[in-house]
């Protein structure tokens, strides 16, 4: 029962924030702006379209969009909302949970390059790089999950409600900083990526899908709002757990955490310049390797 | 004893090869190789069942006295390694060499098919030999082997520098294993292995172990003795290229792991752990950054290599350190992700060379900028490689995604137990940005290639390759799916190893590793039905749906070339622009400026150097030249001149002793 109220909430998350994003930046530039379900009406008309295949792909073209969503759905199943039970879970499984989302990534890279286009090649490249400068930043943020909860499995990790201790709180903060952060990376946002900018030059995320049409553009597009969703999931835990550790915190926390965030961030401010974007990532990386010595200083107990 | 038996076979061999019809020389490596692998494999499946190792053969050495051949766990699975390897590698050489069939001489493919069986029996024999003087032979044949078979291209200038130049490095690091053998020798009066234990036990660990590290390391490719391997690689054939990159290079490992096992002083170990480790996060690093900015496949394949020695050499140091700390959980996880990181590396290394072999032997070119769009008229060979590419990126359901998995898992469990947190989580920092270039490296390397437009009428031309060598590739791919999964059966192959490494294995694979991995498994599992139900899903939804064909979309620009396309310069430009210290450019011609409007012919060739190399291009390698030239010329070829030398020699002699000097 919890592991299906679990990926229930997970799902509701992933559906929710793009709308929150959406509202938030028409509130904030005093727009209308569009209904909150617009996103999800925009993806019903893509998966009722027909499609086009460029001549120059093969088959992996094809295939590329259903690992790319079946690899996120996967990664999906490794996180648990607050106190509730995920459906997979293992000792490690968050080193599975980020190498499955390696997988999404080569595989959408593949799909990128096999059109050919100089276009998608550029964000292909783009993203290469840029996936691997979070990876470590990603590794570290579990590391420091694990030394300071004594597990290595997210579902254990965010298992007990503990009481109120200040070293734990510090460093549950700093983590969920990272992992916004990190979230904003990984699902394309302002500032490393902005989703809608009309310039394929300075595109990331968006570019590589240019050649993708109805079903297969849903498919990818459902699955990077579950890749946001995970992510912010994390962050929403990790706050969580420092106040108050229940589902019915956690999942509202996570919604509004990267929905306004995002929603803020795109609204004030402009995207980077792309030669900047590796040190906005390196750093990034370098700020978990700080967050994570942070943990094992307070984990020592040096009074600071 | 022993070289009574090895030399009638040896010569036996070389004359069967020899002597048969050129067509048949294969088949009789062939069936050489599947004896020597069954001969070695089934002894070796028994003791990894048993765990109880397997005295083959004793008999005196002409210097170290009493040696043996055995077979322990950690020779099983390195005899495992070789034999499916050393299979798969002669099958494929079938259709590999076919085309060379005319060109070269019979005495010439001869000598090809003996060196290859020699080079399968000498690496069976290096990891049998209890150590010493039939150690020693057989590391030395091993080595010759492997010289002679880069060697089969020797017309082409770079094929014979490369050989030379790893015959050289080679003989380095075998002076530094006779100087460690000679060690063994001086304290225990044997040279094995086993004594080691002894020499460890009267102080100076250290300085012993760093002399085997550095004659095993050169083997390994361990930074900054990794040059030969880039050269070589490509130099060679790509069967060559496999079995070299996948299992010779692991006899360094395997000699690495030899010796660690010997020490026992818990302080020694930790310092030997950490030497491990920074060597192996060094090596890591250094060789997935050089291999992400190669344009050459082969070249980059032989980075690859190096950066997973390097992944390999960090869960070692791991186990090492864990195991120094008293912590066996984490010295058992790291240790048989080490393992199996071996056992998966020849599999899907083979894999991509044999595949790199395939298109080489279609178009006649490695260089990445050649290609384009050869998954259309290599269907196969692009399946196989997409296989090999995704378990070299360690992703899951593949067997690389099991090996890094432990080895990641370890690491964790030392942060989680705060027991060596910063050393582990260095090495965790280290492997993620390795496993995040790796992913850079290898979509560049299987994109350029097989995917997008040909930039190159070659490809046009290209067609898939014979059955035999798809034969020969399907034995790695099937290893790598099945261990990608079923991991939790995999694991029972390195359990016995760990188990002589740290006593308190079988509880830890019993009640940690095993039901982890189950769950593993069953993730794999759960990925594949995802996904294909998912496309199952789409492709009938698209049934009832217009599916239409068209170019790709341009974005507006109405006439889009080939020559616009990603190349696999361009797609590693950001990488680049970030490594500048690790690499050393050379470029020919130059690019199109920016105030030209109507720009005319361009020629633009960029290369990227390793900086290493650059050692060997400094004012003390000029220094040798000198001095060599000196030395030369005392060689006059006049015969009364060296008898002038001999008796200057005994004058020396005779009055050196004269004064009580020697």
């Amino acid at each position: 029962m919890a592991i299906v109220l679990n990926t229930l909430l997970i799902i509701i998350t992933a559906l929710a924030i793009p709308g929150v994003i959406n509202r938030t930046r028409a509130v904030l530039a005093g727009r209308q702006g569009m209904p909150f379900t617009q996103h999800l009406r925009n993806v019903n008309l893509l998966l009722r379209k027909s499609t086009v295949y460029s001549t120059t792909t093969t088959a992996l073209f094809r295939i590329a969009p259903a690992i790319y969503l079946g690899a996120a759905i996967v990664a999906m199943l490794f996180i648990p909302v607050a106190d509730l039970y995920p459906l997979i879970s293992f000792e490690g499984d968050v080193i599975c949970f980020a190498y499955t989302l390696a997988l999404a990534r080569i595989i959408i890279i593949f799909a990128a390059m096999d059109t050919g286009s100089s276009f998608e090649g550029m964000g292909a490249a783009r993203e290469a790089l840029y996936g691997a400068l979070i990876e470590p930043a990603l590794m570290i943020g579990f590391a420091t999950l694990a030394l300071f909860c004594g597990y290595t499995s997210f579902a254990e990790i965010f298992e007990h409600r503990q009481s109120f201790n200040l070293h734990l709180t510090i460093v549950m903060l700093l983590t969920a900083f990272l992992f916004l952060k990190i979230t904003f990376v990984e699902s394309g946002r302002v500032p490393v990526d902005d989703p809608r900018t009309h310039l394929e030059l300075t595109m990331i995320h968006e570019v590589m899908c240019l050649d993708y049409c109805g079903i297969d553009m849903a498919l990818i597009h459902i699955a990077s709002w579950i890749k946001c969703a995970c992510f912010s999931m994390i962050a929403a835990n990790a706050i969580a757990a420092t106040c108050c550790f229940n589902w019915w915190f956690a999942t509202p926390l996570a919604i509004l955490l990267t929905g306004l965030s995002v929603g803020i961030v795109e609204s004030t401010q402009g995207r980077n310049k792309l030669v900047r974007n590796t040190t906005f990532i390196v750093t990034i990386s370098a700020l978990a390797a700080l967050i994570f010595f942070i943990g094992y200083l307070l984990k020592l107990d040096i009074n600071i | 004893m022993f070289y009574l038996y090895l030399l009638p076979t040896l010569t036996l061999l070389i004359v069967a090869l020899f002597l048969s019809p050129l067509r048949s020389k294969v088949w009789v490596a062939l069936a050489t190789a599947v004896t020597l692998a069954l001969a070695a494999i089934v002894p070796a499946i028994g003791v990894l069942t048993s765990g109880k190792s397997l005295v083959l053969m004793e008999f005196m050495s002409p210097i170290f006295g009493q040696e043996s051949l055995s077979i322990d766990p950690l020779s099983a699975i390195f005899l495992l390694i070789i034999g499916v390897a050393g299979v798969a590698t002669v099958l494929y050489s079938k259709g590999y060499l076919e085309q060379y069939l005319k060109k070269k001489s019979s005495a010439h493919i001869s000598l090809h098919y003996t060196s290859l069986v020699v080079l399968i029996l000498s690496m069976m024999l290096v990891v049998i030999s209890s150590g010493g003087f039939s150690f020693l032979f057989a590391w030395e044949l091993m080595t010759i082997a492997s010289f002679l078979l880069i060697l089969f291209d020797a017309e082409r200038a770079e094929v014979l520098r490369a050989a030379v130049a790893y015959l050289i490095m080679m003989h380095i690091g075998f002076i530094f294993l006779v100087a460690g053998f000679a060690t063994i020798y001086a304290n225990t009066s044997t040279g094995a292995f086993s004594d080691l234990a002894i020499c460890f036990s009267n102080g100076k660990t250290i300085p012993i172990f760093i002399l085997f590290l550095l004659g095993f390391g050169m083997k390994a490719g361990l930074f900054p003795m990794h040059v030969w391997l880039p050269e070589a690689h490509p130099a060679a054939p790509s069967h060559v290229s496999a079995i070299m990159s996948g299992v010779m290079i692991k006899t360094g490992v395997y000699g690495i792991m030899r010796v660690m096992w010997y020490i026992a002083d818990s302080t020694e170990l930790h310092t030997i752990g950490l030497i491990i480790l920074s060597v192996g996060i060094i090596t890591g690093l250094w060789g997935v950054i050089l291999a992400a900015v190669q344009n050459d496949a082969k070249r980059l394949l032989a980075y690859s290599s190096i950066e997973n020695v390097g992944v390999i050499f960090i869960g070692l140091g791991i186990a090492t350190l864990g195991q120094a700390s008293g912590n066996h959980l984490v010295a058992t996880i790291a240790l048989c992700g080490a393992l199996l990181h071996t056992v998966n590396h020849s599999l899907f290394k083979s894999l991509l060379f044999f595949g790199a072999g395939n298109i080489y032997s279609q178009m006649h070119t490695t260089l990445l900028d050649k290609f384009g769009g050869v998954a259309k008229h290599m269907p196969v060979t692009a399946i196989l490689f997409f296989i090999a590419t995704l378990a070299i990126c360690a992703l899951p359901p593949l067997n690389g995604f099991v090996g890094e998995f432990l080895i990641y898992l370890g690491m964790l469990d030392s942060v989680r137990d705060n027991v060596n947190t910063i050393y582990a989580a260095s090495g965790l920092l280290a492997l993620a940005l390795i496993g995040g270039i790796a992913v850079l490296a290898f979509s560049k390397l299987y994109s350029t290639i097989f995917l997008g437009s040909p930039r190159d009428h070659h490809v046009a031309e290209s067609q898939e390759v014979d059955n035999i060598r798809i034969a020969a590739m399907a034995i790695p791919a099937t290893g790598i799916i099945l261990i990608g999964l079923f991991p939790q059966f995999a694991i029972r192959i390195v359990e016995g190893v760990a188990q002589q490494f740290t006593p308190y294995t079988e509880p830890v694979v019993s009640q940690y590793l095993t039901p982890t991995l189950t769950k593993l498994s069953l993730t794999a599992w759960l990925l594949i039905i995802i996904i294909a139900l998912i496309y199952i899903i789409k492709s009938r939804a698209q049934r009832s749906r217009t599916i239409a064909q068209g170019p790709t979309w341009g974005c507006g620009f109405t006439s889009p070339n080939i020559r616009m396309q990603y190349t696999g310069e361009s797609f590693a430009e950001g990488l680049e622009s970030i490594a500048t210290s690790f690499t050393q450019n050379t470029i020919e011609g130059r690019t199109v400026g920016k105030s030209e409007i109507f720009p005319s012919t361009h020629n633009y060739n960029i290369r990227h150097k390793d900086k290493i190399d650059r050692l060997f291009a400094e004012w003390w390698v000029e220094l040798l030249h000198i001095i060599n030239k000196r030395v030369m010329s005392l060689r006059t070829g006049k015969i009364n001149i060296y008898i002038a030398y001999a008796l200057i020699f005994l004058v020396v002699i005779f009055v050196v002793s004269l004064f009580n000097l020697i």
